[in-house]
């Protein structure tokens, strides 16, 4: 068991980065400054949260005590509820990450632990975290309803065992999903994926709670506040029944003497119960898991030769296989799918927020913008957030870059910097195209333009991506950041991306005053979309003519 | 086949001469092989002849094109394999050899004999569907030389192309190099192993401090410097 609380004490360490602080402290003075201000932005996010949830608990803790539904402790289960679940939720991935994906994993492995003790420090690791994540859940109920229903010290003590304890139970569940997946499932493979998933399922959560709080009736009074409480009190009650732990954490502190301790023993007992079933498994299965996700994957089977030989293919073009090679390259590199994509999320997620609004200001808005007399503008509008969109990418502005030390095959190869320069310039328009159609359809859903309006904006879309694409690419190859070992650098860290985004938009900047001023000199429509494109033409051929010459006058003088 | 006259290179704003004034001519049919201690300038050489680096002054023809004016004819002839295999590791094998025939305009019929032969003497056949990110360094280094060869090039210019590869590979490898030549074409390959140089080249070229110090048949050297065997040659002139 000692090595078990050394192990503990060890990771907790690493984990806070304790002995970094200590050094930090004692010797180094002068980089104080760095972990304090982490603290107290911490201590602020945290401050924050917890704010806002109190205000929710009280609410909620008036609904439920109103006399038509008289049961306040339903703003614990609720409390409980929300924080396991989302404890759980988070867990999942959380945990796969410390369990199978940390780095210490190749030094812990050979080192004579017994998988349980590596599994088991790891977990109080992860759960110590939780509780920060609990506190803005747990604390406010706790305290509303102890102060509201005025509770002995008995309460209290209770309160601080359940707080202690309840991240446990979502957290093994999740830890149990864990081991048993990753026995079964090579998920190191789609490791990349994970945390694509992991991110999503973070901007759903955003996006849900988002949507919860726009349907709370804005600018009512308490009364209405605490009455709509009342109403969804018994949603709570419904949901909690279907994860006991809630409701036996709830009846623990409300009720007295022996039936709130039972509880409060149910809870922990589970909780330990759960715990030692954990480690078991570890013991049967964990390393087997972790190893197993060191392999690469390969496939099993020798393949047959035909199959074999269908895989042998050639291109129409040598432009065409360099934008093969540019697409699956993207594609298949996550950071590079992800800043390359992400950002062309914006544009749809902005057009989404006033759908998700039900409230009288933004349908002040949506009425505008469905008004018949509002349509030019309004197209506008919706053509100048689809190019948003589609510059917040670094897909050209990064292109020739993200070759990195790989480079040297584009120097190599008996391909032109002309023809190499245009298979990348096709790609990245493409690649922005995907923005501007994703916002521009759900756009179309939303406001009800006429089919020709949306054609127009759609093509003049279409168009807009060019120049943004030319420039960017243009950036990136006048000086491309060639030295770097990790992917991250070639984008997250390039000042070309940043670059490239910035003249986008430009772009859009003068797109937006030409449009400005059309409209208000009140010509006819067609001239207004016909002068835009004009104008979009009109900036991408000396970016155009620029980018090839300057390929052609510098692709091979680059060296790496 | 290559003619190299007076080429310089430095690096790091000159402060680092790599070659210094090199001149060397590679005859059509041979096997040349370039040695010279580390950091002699070899890689910093060849890479200016496959056109990865530009020589600060100099100039280099390959099969009498010059590499600068016209340099995609020039490239398509060579078929280069550096010393260190940095390739897509997001791409299959197969796929990569694609690429590398496709912008070399290599028609399917010939890149799929030549792939089958490639990756069938490397042992290759069966990784050749997985993402080189899966290769072993050799793997890797064999995936590299296939796609250097797929083009069936006149001239191959190999960097130090036996380390890393076990030593069937390396046989195997060898043999090719023999068999090019035997058909009139020419290899151009930098090593740090004196048997295969001895062995393997018609020609040797050493190279020391970024200066050509001798160049002949391994009698001609042997001759001239009154030595045994290469390695003495080597050790003397490099000192
Ligand atoms: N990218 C670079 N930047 C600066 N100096 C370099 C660079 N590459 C090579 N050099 C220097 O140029 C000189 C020649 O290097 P080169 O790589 O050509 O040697 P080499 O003969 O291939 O050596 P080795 O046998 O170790 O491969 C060395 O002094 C080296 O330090
Ligand atoms: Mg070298």
């Amino acid at each position: 068991m000692s090595i078990f609380w050394k192990m503990i004490k060890v990771s907790l360490r690493v984990n806070f980065g304790i002995s970094v602080l200590k050094y930090r402290f004692t010797r180094e003075k002068k980089k104080l400054w760095e972990p304090i201000l982490i603290g107290i932005s911490a201590l602020l996010g945290l401050g924050f949260f917890t704010a806002m949830s109190t205000l929710i608990m009280i609410v909620l803790y008036k609904g439920a005590s109103q006399p038509q539904v008289g049961s306040p402790e339903l703003v614990l289960t609720f409390a409980f509820l929300a924080g396991q679940l989302v404890i759980f939720f988070f867990g999942i991935f959380y945990i796969i990450s410390s369990f199978y994906f940390s780095k210490d994993m190749n030094i812990l492995v050979p080192l004579p632990l017994k998988p349980y003790h590596i599994l088991g420090s790891k977990f109080v690791v992860v759960m110590v975290n939780e509780y920060l994540t609990l506190i803005p859940f747990l604390i406010p109920a706790i305290i509303i309803y102890g102060c509201g229903t005025s509770q002995g010290i008995v309460y209290w003590l209770k309160a601080l065992l359940l707080f202690i304890t309840s991240p446990a139970i979502p957290l093994i569940i999740a830890a149990l999903f864990d081991v048993v997946i990753m026995r079964f499932i090579n998920l190191r493979k789609s490791r990349d994926l994970l945390a694509i998933i992991g991110g999503l399922f973070g901007l759903f959560l955003a996006l849900g709670i988002n949507f919860l709080a726009q349907s709370i009736p804005k600018n009512a009074g308490m009364n209405t506040l605490t009455s709509f409480a009342a109403d969804k009190a018994h949603i709570i009650e419904s949901i909690g029944k279907n994860f006991p732990p809630s409701i036996w954490a709830t009846f623990s502190l409300s009720k007295n003497g022996f039936a709130g301790i039972g509880y409060l023993l149910l809870f922990i007992g589970v909780a330990i119960v759960l715990f030692l079933l954990l480690l078991k498994l570890a013991d049967l299965v964990f390393f087997k898991a972790v190893l197993a996700g060191q392999e690469s994957i390969k496939k099993k089977k020798a393949m047959s030769r035909e199959k074999r030989e269908a895989l042998y293919s050639q291109s129409s073009s040598t432009v065409r296989a360099i934008f093969k090679r540019e697409w699956k390259l993207l594609f298949r590199t996550p950071v590079f799918a992800m800043n390359c994509l992400a950002g062309m999320l914006v544009g749809p997620i902005f057009a989404v927020m006033p759908m998700l609004a039900k409230n009288s200001n933004m349908k002040f808005l949506t009425d505008i913008i469905s008004n018949k007399a509002n349509a030019m503008p309004a197209s506008l509008a919706a053509l100048g957030l689809m190019l948003f969109s589609a510059s917040m990418n670094m897909v050209s502005s990064t292109s020739v870059s993200r070759e990195g030390n790989m480079f040297w095959i584009s120097k190599l190869i008996p391909v032109s910097a002309e023809e190499q320069i245009k298979g990348k310039l096709i790609h990245s328009i493409l690649i922005t195209l995907i923005g501007v159609i994703v916002t521009g359809v759900v756009l179309i859903l939303m406001f009800h333009l006429s089919f020709i309006r949306v054609l127009v904006i759609m093509i003049l879309g279409i168009i807009g991506t060019v120049p943004m694409s030319i420039y960017g690419l243009l950036i990136d190859l006048s000086h491309p950041k060639l030295v770097w070992t990790n992917p991250q650098e070639a984008v997250k860290s390039n000042l070309n991306g940043i670059l490239g985004m910035a003249a986008s938009l430009l772009i859009i900047g003068i797109l937006a005053v030409v449009s400005i001023l059309i409209v208000t000199s009140h010509f006819q429509d067609w001239f207004c979309y016909l002068a835009i494109g004009v104008i979009m033409v009109v900036i991408s051929i000396p970016g155009y003519y620029g980018l090839i010459n300057t390929a052609k006058r510098k692709y091979f003088t680059i060296e790496v | 086949m290559i003619e190299i006259s007076n080429i310089s290179k430095s690096y790091s704003k000159g402060e680092i001469k790599a070659v210094d004034n090199l001149s060397l001519k590679v005859n059509r049919g041979e096997i040349f092989g370039f040695l010279g201690p580390n950091g002699a300038g070899k890689t910093t050489t060849i890479k200016m002849i496959v056109g990865l680096l530009n020589p600060d002054q100099g100039s280099i023809t390959v099969n009498g094109l010059d590499i600068r004016h016209q340099m995609l004819q020039a490239k398509k002839c060579m078929g280069y394999a550096p010393d260190n295999p940095d390739v897509y590791e997001k791409l299959t094998g197969i796929e990569y050899l694609n690429f590398i025939a496709d912008v070399y305009d290599v028609p399917l019929k010939e890149r799929r004999e030549r792939m089958e032969y490639f990756l069938d003497m490397f042992g290759l056949t069966d990784a050749a569907p997985d993402l080189i990110k899966s290769y072993s360094h050799g793997m890797k280094q064999k995936i590299v030389l296939t796609g250097a060869l797929i083009h069936n090039p006149e001239l191959w210019i190999l960097d130090e192309p036996m380390v890393g590869l076990d030593p069937k590979s390396a046989f195997q490898l060898k043999e090719l190099m023999r068999k090019h030549c035997d058909n009139g074409n020419t290899v151009f390959f930098s090593t740090h192993i004196m048997e295969v140089a001895e062995k393997l080249c018609d020609r040797i070229g050493i190279i020391n401090k970024g200066k050509l110090v001798a160049i002949g048949t391994l009698d001609e050297l042997k001759k001239k410097e009154h030595a045994e065997s290469l390695e003495n040659i080597f050790l003397e002139l490099t000192e």
